[in-house]
């Protein structure tokens, strides 16, 4: 009983942790580690940069970011620079949207060796 | 008497009638193509930059023979600055005939990539890359050096950048162009039409956007809309300043095409002036970023680096390979353009639009508003 509520409260505080910091991106995989992006308003045709939160218990081995404009066939033309910052909270840097419309993020995150993918949509003016 | 009230009376019509056709939204879009002029920022790589001698000897330079190995071109030659530096020529001609058409060199600050195929990231590669191209200038580094030592320039060179005999001649070369880029970065398009039309919609004037003609409007209305130019002709430069296939052909002959993005990568991949590069004179290296994480993709082949529209009504002909003899003939070809020959992978925002004469006319008349004067 006691071993149930130490876990119950260590697994809230968690999701608040993450609760705080974005939007929380689609995965098709089951049970997985939510991931959450947060953006400012994103210039045209210039750099920005994101914030991702991995709010998970196992840690991550590595991740991959990009994005696609479904509607015209094409990702950027840069690839974006990741750095961890904290304890499951990345910067990615070197983002480029080169033309207004919907862009779908695609981020690739691996634990012990599997990778789950997740996506979010953006749209830019 | 008579006819002084009917010349009133045509005047008081065409006022009242004048007005804004565009919706909220458009208005919203229209801001983003200002305020005109950008705000002038030095440029970190050049120290030249911003230093009123350097610009003094670049603009020195730009108009002078010495810079071609045998006095034959300066780089006013191509870039005539009478004419909107450019010519009138399809395709650059100096030593011989090159495969594409001068772009007029206004409004070159602070670009990401420089050049049809974006061989470039920055304005002094731009400016070096001419004075030693075999088909331009054909200067070596050691034939350049003597030349400036024996110019008129020599005591300026010294004045700003020091003892010119004990430089390496690559040391000097791209001091050169440096002063070249100092100068380059000064060159800047009028206010124009459709700047006064902009900022009167930031302050909400609408009486006074009323003044900007109703076919410009419409031609803006649809540049926003079913055009969908301004997916890629957008910013206050009307331009994204990355690559993309227009539906322009880009063989040479029946053997050889212009590679474009493509070849552009190749020589900026393998070029020692980037700005990731030694000679970049910023120790933080702003902008290298373009050049380290930039990405090769199938379609780079044949793409060009979308032109900025400022001006445009003075630098025709037009596209990469000069091909297009004015605006209407440019605006035609948006309209009939054959998306087959597009690439597959390209972009899927060109189709043909099949404007009406209206619409063509309407079109042109919003991209003559873009400049501050016509080709005499
Ligand atoms: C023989 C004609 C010719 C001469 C001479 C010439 N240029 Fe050019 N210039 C061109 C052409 C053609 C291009 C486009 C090249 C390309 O993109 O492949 C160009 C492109 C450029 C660009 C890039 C512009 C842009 O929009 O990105 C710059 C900057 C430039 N030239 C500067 C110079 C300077 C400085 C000189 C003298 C040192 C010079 N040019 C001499 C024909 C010429
Ligand atoms: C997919 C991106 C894209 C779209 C959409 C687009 N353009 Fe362009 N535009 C370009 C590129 C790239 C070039 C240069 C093509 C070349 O030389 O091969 C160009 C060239 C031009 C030029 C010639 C400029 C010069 O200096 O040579 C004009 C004018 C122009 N576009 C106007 C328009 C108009 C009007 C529309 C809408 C009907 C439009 N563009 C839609 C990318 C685009």
């Amino acid at each position: 009983m006691i071993r149930w509520l130490v876990w119950f409260l260590a697994s809230s505080g968690a999701a608040i942790a993450c609760e705080a910091t974005g939007q929380r991106m689609s995965t098709e995989t089951q049970n997985a580690p939510a991931v959450h992006v947060a953006v400012d308003e994103i210039p045209l045709a210039q750099p920005f940069s994101i914030l991702l939160t991995v709010c998970g218990e196992t840690a991550v081995s590595e991740m991959r970011v990009d994005a696609v404009m479904p509607a015209h066939q094409h990702g950027m033309n840069y690839l974006p620079v990741v750095t961890a910052i904290g304890d499951d909270v990345f910067r990615i840097d070197d983002m480029l949207f080169h033309m207004p419309g919907k862009w779908e993020l695609q981020v690739d995150v691996e634990y012990n060796g599997q990778t789950v993918s997740y996506t979010y949509d953006l749209a830019l003016k | 008497m008579k006819l002084w009230v009917s010349v009133a009376f045509v005047a008081l019509t065409s006022v009242v009638r004048a007005e804004v056709l565009l919706s909220e939204d458009e208005i919203q879009q229209t801001l983003s193509f200002g305020p005109w002029p950008p705000p002038i920022q030095p440029d970190p790589s050049n120290r030249g930059s911003n230093d009123p001698r350097a610009i003094a000897l670049g603009a020195a330079l730009f108009d002078d023979p010495v810079l071609s190995i045998d006095g034959a071109l300066a780089c006013a030659s191509c870039h005539n600055p009478e004419q909107a530096f450019t010519t009138l020529d399809p395709r650059a001609f100096g030593r011989v005939l090159l495969d594409r058409n001068t772009p007029s060199l206004r409004n070159l600050a602070g670009l990401r990539w420089y050049g049809w195929g974006g061989k470039s990231d920055n304005l002094w590669a731009a400016s070096l890359h001419p004075i030693v191209e075999e088909q331009e200038m054909a200067h070596s580094e050691e034939s350049l050096k003597r030349a400036i030592s024996e110019s008129p320039y020599v005591s300026d060179f010294e004045d700003i950048f020091g003892d010119i005999e004990s430089q390496n001649p690559e040391l000097v070369l791209v001091k050169i162009a440096k002063a070249l880029s100092a100068y380059l970065e000064t060159l800047v398009t009028e206010r124009t039409q459709f700047d006064d039309f902009r900022d009167a919609l930031e302050r909400s004037d609408l009486a006074e956007a009323a003044n900007y003609p109703e076919a410009a409007q419409r031609g803006l209305q649809l540049f926003l809309g079913r055009g969908n130019c301004a997916f890629c002709h957008n910013g206050p430069r009307f331009s994204n300043n990355e690559f993309h296939d227009a539906g322009v052909p880009y063989f040479l002959s029946e053997t050889e095409v212009d590679e474009g993005r493509f070849g552009g990568l190749n020589f900026l991949l393998s070029s020692p002036y980037t700005l990731d590069g030694d000679w970049n004179d910023d120790p933080d290296k702003q902008g290298a970023w373009a050049v380290r994480n930039v990405r090769r993709s199938h379609s780079d082949f044949g793409n060009f680096r979308t032109p900025s529209l400022r001006g445009v009504a003075e630098t025709d002909p037009y596209m990469h390979d000069g091909s297009l003899n004015d605006l209407d003939a440019v605006v035609r070809h948006y309209s009939e353009i054959d998306t087959e020959r597009l690439h597959t992978n390209g972009d899927a925002v060109l189709s043909e639009l099949k404007l009406t004469e209206q619409e063509i006319a309407d079109l042109v008349a919003f991209l003559e508003t873009l400049s501050s004067a016509t080709r005499p």
